[in-house]
């Protein structure tokens, strides 16, 4: 069973209960005085240690198990990231309030990107915390658009169509804040898991993809469209096989297919990926 | 000569000094192993991407990179070197 829903559920699915949205609103001063410094913010801490383990990889590679091991433990503690299929993201944009679109910061950092306009924001910031952008512009550059549940869902399908892979993402966990547009290499929750193999700071989606190969005519739409090295041109058949094991079920290939010849299986009815760890506990 | 495990990419910090403005190598790299960060963040502003050292690029992600050498190519201000001698 998936970790997430296990920790912040409620006997449910953790991204489908609205109380995982509601943190900003019922936030009350702490008494005594606020904790100043990394202290403030735990995500923070992750971040930094995320961040160290990568650089001394480059320096030191023989010390990059252990680095690993520890920043990765504590990005199970502080952080939940979750693929959501567009089915799925199309639920999340009709519990939470308010949606503004904004640029993506890892684009921005990774591959100079600047997103300035409606048309290219390709973020999704949730909560009443989009309400007061204006005081950090470098967090916001260029702005925010705020949006009805309709107009998300047809900003969503945009970026599914485009090749985007859609992320829930927690800002102190386990309160919800954003949904994100991914794609390998620039966004680092791709790139984590891919390239380095942090198993819990990115969790898989509940869905697992099965190709049906009686429908499947072998167009090969949904072959360019997989980010996650899971479905792949198989020459001999001239069609397309799915590695179930590597597939993180955000359903590209399924919206991409003209026949509906990909399914989207419940990850938990198949048990050797449902007590995967780093999807379940 | 030796190509190690994880190429070493130098910048030339004197040479570089508004990458976010510039980023040609930000937008060439297929690996995308450069990230550009501002060096600080004011409550009320953007950090202003001509001003010399307020933003600042790493090789962060180098040991993803396949030694293509577009980024020394492109370097406006020729501020990048990869190194691969070594063990």
């Amino acid at each position: 069973m998936c970790r997430l829903c296990d920790i912040y559920g409620d006997g449910g699915v953790w991204y489908l209960n609205p109380a995982n949205y509601a943190r900003q609103l019922y936030r009350l001063r702490q008494p005594g005085e606020k904790p100043k410094g990394p202290e403030e913010n735990p995500e923070r801490i992750t971040e930094a240690k995320v961040s160290e383990a990568i650089s001394l990889k480059m320096e030191h590679p023989e010390r990059w198990e252990e680095a690993l091991r520890e920043a990765d433990e504590h990005c199970s503690r502080v952080l939940a990231y979750q693929v959501v299929p567009l089915a799925e993201a199309k639920k999340i944009v009709h519990i939470a309030a308010p949606l503004a679109s904004m640029h993506c910061i890892c684009r921005k950092m990774h591959s100079g990107k600047e997103e300035t306009t409606e048309e290219e924001y390709s973020c999704l910031g949730l909560g009443v915390g989009m309400l007061k952008w204006e005081r950090w512009p470098e967090r916001y550059r260029g702005g925010v658009h705020f949006m009805s549940p309709e107009e998300a869902e047809e900003w969503l399908e945009k970026w599914d169509k485009r090749g985007f892979v859609h992320l829930a993402m927690t800002f102190g966990v386990p309160y919800i804040g954003g949904l994100c547009n991914c794609q390998y290499p620039d966004c680092a929750e791709l790139r984590y898991p891919k390239d380095y193999g942090f198993r819990y700071r990115d969790t898989k989606s509940h869905f697992v993809a099965k190709l049906d190969p009686e429908l499947c005519n072998g167009c090969n739409l949904c072959a360019q469209r997989c980010q996650y090295g899971a479905l792949t041109f198989e020459p001999r058949s001239r069609k397309p096989t799915i590695n179930m094991l590597k597939c993180w079920g955000c359903g590209l290939c399924d919206t991409a297919c003209p026949r509906e010849a990909i399914e989207l299986l419940s990850r938990d009815s198949i048990p050797v990926l449902a007590n995967e760890i780093g999807y379940s506990r | 000569m030796v190509v190690t495990k994880i190429p070493k990419i130098e910048i030339d910090y004197a040479k570089c000094t508004t990458p976010f403005a510039c980023k040609v190598c930000l937008e060439a790299c297929p690996q995308s192993v450069f990230a550009v960060n501002a060096t600080y963040e004011k409550r009320g502003m953007e950090t202003p991407k001509d001003e010399p050292g307020a933003w600042q690029l790493n090789a962060r992600y180098r040991d993803q990179c396949t030694l293509c050498g577009v980024c020394v190519d492109v370097c406006p201000v020729k501020a990048l070197k990869i190194v691969t001698e070594g063990a």
